[in-house]
Parts: C-alpha cells; structure tokens; sequence
C-alpha cells in the first residue's frame, strides 16, 4: 500500500503542467486560472488539513459543536447569498441547514451509527450542510418565482374557501422535488455511474470494497434524510411570509 | 336566526396602500348597507377603487379601518376561509384550474353529487356531456360560464363579480348579464358587480354605487345614477368627464 506524502504531491504537479501545456496548445483562455487555482487548491487543503488535525485532536464535544455551527452558519449564509429573490432569508436557510443536520447527526449518534469524535462528526456534517444548503436554495428559488408567477391561481383558491396552505400545495411539491432533484438522482445512480468520494477515499486508504459501501449506504442514507429535513424546513417558512394569518397573499417587497 | 335585512354592512372603510415612500388611500370612509337578494353595480372612473372594495369584501385584502358586518356579525369573527365560501368572489379574468369542468366544479366542495354538478353546469345554460372536457378546450365565454358555476358550487349567499364580461363580445355579454340575472332571482343571491360600462348597470337593474377617487359619491337606483344623476361627480360621470 502507497503511503502519500509531500514527494507524491509534487510530482502529481506534472499533470497539472500536462494540463497548462494542452490548455496553451489548444488555446484555453484560462491559463492563469489552471495555474492559479492549482496553487490555491494545495494552500487551501493544506492548511484545511492542518486544521482537521488540530480539531480532531480536541477531545470537548461542545468544540466540536462550536466547529460545526459554524460551518452551518457559512452553509446558511452562502445558500441565503443564492436566494437572491428573497430578501432577509437568512434565518430560514439557517434554521432549514440545522435543523437537516443536527436532526440527523443525532439520530446517527443515538442509533450508535457513529460516535461523538471529531473525526467522523466533523467530515459527515460538511457533507450533510453542504447538501443541505443545496437542497435549501434551490427549494427558495423555486417556491418564490412559482409563487411570484401564479398569483392568480392561488388568489383563485383563496376566493373559493382554500387555506393557503392548499392553495400554495402544488407549488410546494413542485419546489420540494426541485430541491430534492439532486439527492433522488443520487440515489438512482449511485455505484453504477460513478463511485462517490467518501467510497472512493476509503478504498484509496486500503478499506475493502465492502467495507467502503456500507459506509456508502450510510451516508446515502443520511443526505436523504438531512435534504428532505432541510427542504421541508425551508419551504414551510418561506410560504409562510407570503401569507397573512387571514390567509392573505402579500406581495413581497 | 332571523335573517335581518341587511346582508353586508360596511362602515366607514378605509384602505390604504404604500406608494413609494408614502401611504395613499385606495378607498376613504365607504359606507353602504346592501341588502339581501339585490343586485348592486358599482361603478366609477378607473382607479376609483371599485376592485379594492370587491377585493376587501372577499378578505383577500384587509381594511386599514372601519368595519364590516356579513349577517349581523363582525368579519373577523368568521374563519376566512368560511367567509369566503359564503360571499364567493370572480376575478376580472377568472382563472380555471388545469384538468376538466367536473375538477373545477368541485374544487370548492369535492363531494357535491353528480346531480348538483348536473344542475349547475345546466345552470349555466352548457350541456351536462361536457363534464369532462378539458377547459383548456373552451371559448372565453364558455370559461367565464365555468367560473360562475364554480363559484356557486361553494353554496355563497352573496357573489363579488369583478366586471365578468370585460373581455367578451356583445352577443356573449348580454348572455352572461342574463345569467346572472335568473341565477340571482334563482339563488335568491345577493350580486355586488363591478361594470366600467353605465349602460351594463342600467340593463343589470338594481342599485348603482359611483365611486371616486375612494369614496361613495352617488348611490341610488341604477337607471336614476346612470341616466338623471344628483351629484355633480355624478353628471361628470355621465358626461364622460372624470376618469
């Protein structure tokens, strides 16, 4: 078995010069950005390395906690950055992320699936947030143009006696599978059309196959359940401003 | 209960809305008793606030001030969703939702009987075999007729019609004003019609309310509002002269 280190690194660098070759042959305007973004890329998991390492030496629960707030209030800001239609949506995404996440990381620590170290909570949550708030904008985007651009047809439904509850239904389903495309497509093809990193990192560290799928299924299983909390989440309190206890439909400034 | 005479009673109704940095008010001070089974057609200048005020007796908008009574009791003592089913609302383009007549006719009650849809959609004077038709396959004419029918099927005491025959031809006008004539007569339905066109007014009969700029300018029988107004908004009306 290969044990990587600094050497490896450096001669990997020689597909990084294959790639600036072929772009400059062929071309490529993006000659600076292959260079420059290969540079960042080794400063920046480098130093996320170092920090891992760090953090999976603290022993506190409650830093571990720390560190995975903030990593959901990073996910919350940049999923709220990306609901651009909506202004203030801070706190939904953020309360959407959390919610997914801390919900299912719980049942995993409860279920005795993982345990409460740093080194399995920390790499797990970055999956789950970073699907999560996913699964959380796209829900926004979508729930806030449907609802911008059928106004009629849910005023219709409130005339008749609807809730808005049922009147914004169609339009809250639609928007679920919009945020939930990506994790159900995942689902369908995983192992066939590609193997996923955390599998693929496992066998590369000298798991055996086996071993790298159950953990696989694992993970599977758990951005479902965190996307579908988050998506819920999210479309429960974005319809909400849209309507009036009275079930009103405001118009949004 | 004892019916009273009144059905809705609006008491000084104010309504407004922001506009930029300030506040404009829609609808100042309007006061009218409506009285069961009539028809009343309000009119006025565009901008005069006659949709708002259909709008806020549907409580799909909420008044800023005063207060409305439907059957002697306050509105916000009914569930909105209640009121609503009980004073039934068309917009100026009705919207009908994808799939058949039957799925529209029972989107306010799914278990009305096929003899209650049957009624209606004869009521409506179109023929029962056309039940299932997708109304993506009907005449704008046909559809304003599915949209009334739906709007009965909620079993209302009073409907809201946000000028129901802007967008038809003369020949489909006239039908439509009729229908909803014989379905007032028949319901024994209190109507509260929006119309931009006075001579509409004359031949729906009833009561006219003249609105402008928000306020209740004239009210009287819809022949004498139209044709021999009092007030000098009123005769500017006519005239052709204020909006």
């Amino acid at each position: 078995m290969i044990h990587y280190g600094l050497s490896q690194v450096l001669m990997s660098a020689a597909l990084v010069a294959l790639a600036l070759i072929i772009g400059r042959w062929w071309k490529i305007p993006a000659g600076k950005e292959m260079l420059f973004g290969s540079v960042r890329a080794f400063i920046q998991l480098i130093a996320v390395g170092y920090a891992l390492n760090y953090i999976f030496d603290l022993k506190s629960p409650w830093l571990v906690l720390v560190v995975i707030m903030i990593m959901i209030t990073v996910g919350a800001g940049a999923a709220s950055g990306r609901s651009k239609k909506l202004a203030g949506s801070f706190p939904i995404t953020f309360a959407a992320i959390a919610a997914g996440s801390l919900i299912t990381m719980g049942i995993m620590l409860v279920l005795n699936i993982i345990s409460l170290e740093a080194r399995y909570v920390i790499p797990l949550s970055g999956m789950i947030i970073s699907n999560a708030m996913n699964a959380a904008a796209l829900t926004m985007n979508r729930i806030v143009s449907d609802i911008g651009s059928n106004r009629l047809r849910i005023e219709t439904a409130l005339s008749l006696g609807k809730t808005w509850r049922e009147a914004s239904r169609p339009f809250m389903q639609d928007s679920a599978i919009a945020g939930m495309t990506s994790i159900l497509n995942f689902l369908k093809t995983v192992g066939i059309v590609a193997l996923p990193g955390a599998m693929t990192g496992m066998i590369l560290a000298g798991a055996s196959p086996l071993e790298a799928v159950l953990l696989q299924i694992i993970v599977a299983y758990m951005l479902l359940s965190s996307v579908t909390i988050s998506t819920v989440i999210s479309l429960e309190l974005t319809v909400r401003r849209f309507f009036t206890p009275s079930h009103q439909l405001k118009i949004l400034k | 209960m004892n019916p009273g005479r009144f059905i809705l009673e609006a008491r000084d109704l104010f309504r407004t809305v922001r506009d930029g940095d300030s506040e404009k008010a829609i609808i100042r001070g309007f006061s009218f008793n409506f009285e069961r089974g009539e028809i009343y057609n309000i009119m006025g200048p565009s901008g005069s606030g006659k949709s708002s005020l259909l709008r806020m007796f549907n409580r799909l908008d909420e008044a800023s001030d005063g207060q409305v009574l439907f059957e002697g009791a306050e509105y916000q003592s009914y569930h909105p969703c209640e009121l609503r089913r009980r004073i039934g609302y068309m917009f100026q383009t009705p919207y009908l939702f994808p799939g058949s007549i039957r799925e529209n006719l029972l989107y306010p009650d799914s278990g009305l009987s096929d003899t209650r849809l049957r009624e209606l959609i004869t009521g409506i004077k179109l023929d029962p075999n056309l039940l299932d038709t997708d109304t993506d396959n009907l005449s704008l004419g046909e559809k304003q007729r599915i949209a009334l029918a739906r709007l009965l099927a909620a079993g209302p005491s009073m409907v809201l019609l946000d000028e129901p025959t802007s967008a038809l031809d003369p020949g489909n006008t006239l039908a439509i004003e009729e229908l909803i004539r014989n379905i007032a007569r028949r319901h024994e339905l209190t109507v509260i019609m929006v119309t931009h066109n006075p001579e509409q007014a004359v031949r729906m009969g009833g009561e006219a309310l003249l609105l402008y700029k928000g306020e209740l300018a004239e009210w009287g029988g819809s022949d004498q509002v139209v044709n021999n107004p009092r007030t000098e908004i009123g005769r500017r009306y006519k005239e052709k002269d204020c909006g």
